[in-house]
């Protein structure tokens, strides 16, 4: 570790790691309740446990993301953080809001929650992903707004990198888009719109620049590949996640009263979507390829690599796989989008996040890289997840395609409910699946305190 | 263009080939595949590359097409159990030929051969 600020992004890191655990936690409680209807009710009903589930996600990532760009950003700057006091303030100021707001979820009915909050005054609850009290979202803005100054500066008073900028640029888009959640039109359509301004701008435009700011950072340290190369890469992959990803957005259009255009728009574009993932896995493979030294950090080589793949399976092929108009007319909002939702938000952005961790946590403790039993533990806590991840996705995508079947091709289509009862197989051997992938996360918490022989220094 | 430099070239493309022919250009890919193989000589980075590409084409055409089409023969049309397997088995293994595909580009690119371990040099 060159900077001694680089440190804080530890902080974060550990708060990402103990909200991913409960949000595994959520997501095996909840898959339980799909088979198992009144499990834990009336403690944690369904409707609770996947906000908790999806709002863990969203926050866990968001530190994951901050702490990754603290380490990061003084490296590529070439100087110490502009202020490390207020990454350290606003860190206990996130972590108390999101902490806060689970809790909130869990312990309050979600009406008598918004009435505490003062929702009256500016209404912004009640939307999926964005379930979040307004009070919760102005601190949220706050948090994002200081830190964002906090790296701006950092990069404006340094040296500048595409790494860097194209970071900063994805940050800053992640802040302003968030913004569209405070505007909560009254018309449900146009309400749509702006929802997925969020949540699409998101995970299909901005937080593609990050992931590959973030792979590519950490693919210069472990492959020793020119800083050239890589940047021409990243400058290629940015505009392709733009240019697909903008106008994309209009694949969430189908079906819910807006104009038809949008189905030619949302087609066309977003079949260009498996596009920069495609080249992410084809960027990660060359670089690796064509790398000029073995890293002793080989954990963090296979995150690396398992992000690009995984990100180009999740977000690329299994979006493609129900976006263009005439296969999204049925399998719209079916389980195909959670088989869709699950290996995306994992293969690229917790992978990502986990591929970071792996290669900064070692620096941060005075190593290399982990200790060989370390490495050990973690490699086959990868590939736990991983391939847990795959069966899920591959159950998900199999109840998928029986709901659409039974609920929307059939000449007799079945009700919604009696669907389920019927995917009840799939539903149980995803839970399998979600075990073994918490398993998965304990096994690759351990490797952090699994003592072993120190690596030897190949480079 | 001298020699190794033409048989490097002709590799990368039967790699590309390849890659197309399991994506974009199904069939056209195979055929140029066909074309490129009359070019080369026994022994040589290119021979090695297009025939790597026509056997995994081979394989795609009968791990995708035949093994489908047995699926929908024995399951049946109208089943929905049918549909169930043959997606979830088509998107998955044909995504896996594409990776494959793209990782034997790569290598292509540096003008060698595959190794068994992935991350060998």
């Amino acid at each position: 570790m060159k900077y001694e600020s680089q440190g804080i992004a530890k902080l974060y890191f550990i708060a990402a790691i103990a909200l991913f655990v409960g949000q595994i936690l959520f997501g095996v409680t909840m898959g339980l309740q799909y088979v198992m209807g009144d499990f834990l009710f009336p403690e944690i009903p369904f409707n609770v446990a996947r906000m908790v589930h999806t709002n863990l996600l969203i926050v866990w990532l968001l530190f994951g993301f901050m702490g990754s760009a603290y380490f990061l950003v003084p490296e590529e700057a070439e100087r110490e953080l502009y202020s490390p006091m207020l990454a350290k303030v606003m860190f206990w100021v996130f972590l108390t809001a999101g902490v806060l707001t689970i809790l909130g979820y869990l312990l309050v009915p979600y009406a008598r929650l918004a009435e505490i909050t003062m929702n009256d005054l500016l209404p912004t609850m009640g939307r999926e992903f964005l379930e979040q009290p307004t009070i919760t979202k102005i601190g949220i803005v706050i948090v994002a707004l200081a830190f964002i100054f906090n790296i701006g500066m950092t990069i404006l008073s340094g040296r500048k990198t595409v790494i860097n900028v194209v970071l900063l640029t994805g940050l800053v888009g992640l802040a302003v888009f968030f913004l569209f959640s405070f505007y909560n039109p009254d018309n449900l359509v146009l309400d749509k719109y702006f929802w997925w301004f969020v949540v699409h701008l998101w995970v299909e435009g901005v937080w593609e620049l990050i992931m590959a700011s973030l792979l590519a950072y950490v693919l210069i340290k472990v492959t020793g590949v020119d800083r050239e190369v890589i940047e021409k890469w990243l400058y290629i992959i940015i505009a392709m996640a733009l240019i697909s990803g903008l106008v994309g957005t209009g694949h969430h259009f189908f079906w819910i009263g807006t104009p038809d255009y949008w189905q030619w728009l949302g087609s066309i574009f977003s079949a260009l979507e498996p596009i920069p993932f495609f080249m992410m896995t084809l960027f990660a493979f060359n670089v690796v390829n064509k790398r000029r030294r073995d890293h002793p950090n080989k954990a963090a080589v296979l995150w690396a690599l398992g992000t690009a793949v995984m990100a180009f399976l999740g977000a690329g092929v299994w979006g493609f796989l129900h976006t263009l108009a005439p296969v999204n007319f049925y399998t719209h909002g079916t389980q195909i989008t959670a088989a869709h939702g699950h290996m995306a938000f994992y293969g690229a952005y917790v992978m990502v996040v986990l591929t970071m961790i792996s290669y900064s946590m070692p620096l941060m403790r005075g190593q290399k890289a982990a200790n060989v039993n370390a490495q050990k533990h973690e490699i086959r806590s990868f590939w736990i997840m991983t391939i847990s991840m795959v069966f899920i996705t591959l159950l998900l995508t199999g109840a998928g395609i029986m709901q659409v079947y039974l609920q929307r091709y059939a000449a007799d289509p079945l009700p919604f409910m009696v669907v389920q009862d019927r995917l009840a197989h799939f539903y149980w051997a995803r839970e399998v699946a979600g075990i073994t992938f918490l398993y998965g996360l304990f096994l690759y918490i351990y490797s952090f305190f699994a003592k072993g022989e120190e690596v030897a220094d190949v480079e | 263009m001298k020699t190794d430099e033409l048989q490097l070239k002709r590799a990368e493309i039967s790699t590309l080939l390849s890659l197309l022919n399991l994506t974009a250009l199904p069939v056209i890919g195979f055929v140029a595949l066909l074309f490129i193989y009359k070019k080369t000589e026994a022994n040589t980075i290119d021979r090695y590359y297009v025939m790597l590409g026509i056997t995994t084409n081979l394989i795609a055409a009968i791990a995708l097409v035949l093994v489908t089409g047995l699926m929908i023969l024995l399951g049946g049309f109208d089943s929905p159990w049918t549909w169930v397997y043959v997606i979830s088995y088509f998107v998955f293994v044909h995504a896996m030929f594409i990776l494959f595909a793209t990782w034997t580009m790569v290598r292509s690119w540096t003008g060698k051969k595959l190794t068994k371990s992935f991350l060998s040099k």
